[in-house]
C-alpha cells in the first residue's frame, strides 16, 4: 500500500515538473490562472436569430456577412450562400486584416454552426465583440434549422 | 478466482488502456491551448483553475499511458487512470443530466467535436473496469525458488 502511494506521488510530481516545463516553451504557453473567460452574454455579445429572419436579413440588407463555424468537410457538403468558413480554434490566424476589415464594414454578422448546440457560435461572437465589432447574430438551430426551413444551400450533392 | 491476477491479462489491459491514454494525450500535449475552451465549456470549473487543468492534465495522461504500456509503476498508473476516468465520467454525467452535449476533448482538441454525453459516459465504463482490475488485483508474485548451496561430496 505504501509503495502504491509512493509511486502515485512520483507520477503526480513528474506530471507537475513536465507540465510546468512545457508551459514555459514559447508558442504553446497558457497563463497559469485563467481569468479571461466570461460566458458569452445574450444581448451583449450576441443576439439570437431564427432562419427566416436570417434569410430575410441576408437577402435584403447590403453587406451582411455570414460565418460558418462547422468543419471544412461539413462546409464543403453544403452551406448558406455566401457564407465564409471560420474556425473558433484557429480564429486568431483566420482573422486576417482583410477579413477583419470586411467584418468591420459589414452591416450585420450572422454566425451559424451545425445544430442546436450554439456554444461555438456564441464563443466566436464573443471573440468578435472583444475585437470591437457590433454584437453578431447567432442562428438558432444552426444549419439543420436552415435546411429544415428549405432555404437556399450552396455546395454538396443536390 | 485467480484470472484477474493473471500476469498476461494485466499486460494486455495495460497495453490497450495505455495506448488509449497515449492517443488521447498526444494532441493536447503538443498544444494545450484549445483544451482551455473545451474544459471551460463543461461549465463545471470556475475560470481560474481551467488553465491549470489544461496545462497539467495532458501530461498526466501521457505519463499514465507510458506507465501502463511499459508496466513500470503500472498499479500507480492504474490508480491515476481510475481517478481521471471517474472525473471524466462525473463531468460528462453532469452535462448529460443537464441535457448538454459537450465537446468532450477526449481524443481531440476541437471544440466542435460534439458527441452525446451519455454515449461518452458509457464509452468510459470498460476503460474504468480495466483500470480497476489492474488496481485491485495485482498479479501474484512469482514463487521464489531458494538457491540451493552446492552439495559437497
Amino acid at each position: 500500500m505504501r509503495g502504491l502511494v509512493r509511486d502515485t506521488v512520483l507520477l503526480v510530481v513528474a506530471t507537475l515538473i513536465l507540465g510546468t516545463a512545457a508551459n514555459l516553451v514559447p508558442g504553446r504557453q497558457l497563463s497559469w490562472w485563467g481569468k479571461g473567460f466570461e460566458p458569452p452574454r445574450i444581448g451583449v455579445d450576441f443576439n439570437f436569430l431564427d432562419s427566416g429572419s436570417a434569410d430575410a436579413m441576408r437577402t435584403s440588407l447590403p453587406g451582411v456577412v455570414v460565418l460558418d463555424t462547422r468543419s471544412a468537410t461539413e462546409f464543403a457538403t453544403g452551406h448558406v450562400p455566401g457564407a465564409l468558413p471560420i474556425s473558433y480554434t484557429e480564429l486568431q490566424a483566420e482573422l486576417t486584416p482583410e477579413r477583419f476589415g470586411r467584418l468591420r464594414s459589414a452591416g450585420a454578422i450572422i454566425i451559424y454552426g451545425a445544430g442546436d448546440e450554439t456554444d461555438v457560435e456564441q464563443l466566436v461572437a464573443q471573440e468578435l465583440r472583444r475585437r470591437g465589432l457590433a454584437p453578431p447574430y447567432v442562428l438558432i438551430g444552426g444549419f439543420l434549422a436552415w435546411q429544415g426551413s428549405d432555404l437556399a444551400v450552396v455546395g454538396g450533392t443536390p | 478466482m485467480s484470472w484477474p491476477r493473471n500476469r498476461w491479462l494485466h499486460r494486455l489491459l495495460g497495453l490497450v488502456l495505455g495506448g488509449i491514454f497515449l492517443y488521447a494525450a498526444h494532441a493536447k500535449v503538443l498544444d494545450p491551448r484549445p483544451l482551455v475552451t473545451i474544459i471551460w465549456n463543461y461549465r463545471i470549473l470556475p475560470p481560474g483553475p481551467v488553465n491549470l487543468m489544461a496545462i497539467y492534465m495532458p501530461w498526466l495522461e501521457l505519463l499514465v499511458g507510458i506507465a501502463l504500456v511499459t508496466g513500470f509503476k503500472r498499479r500507480a498508473a492504474a490508480l491515476c487512470s481510475t481517478g481521471l476516468l471517474v472525473a471524466f465520467m462525473v463531468a460528462l454525467g453532469i452535462n448529460a443530466v443537464r441535457g448538454v452535449n459537450v465537446a468532450c476533448g477526449c481524443f481531440s482538441t476541437s471544440a466542435e467535436d460534439v458527441s452525446n454525453a451519455w454515449v461518452l459516459v458509457l464509452r468510459d465504463l470498460p476503460m474504468l473496469l480495466a483500470a480497476l482490475v489492474m488496481l485491485l488485483f495485482p498479479p501474484t508474485p512469482r514463487a521464489v525458488v531458494p538457491i540451493q548451496p552446492p552439495t559437497q561430496h
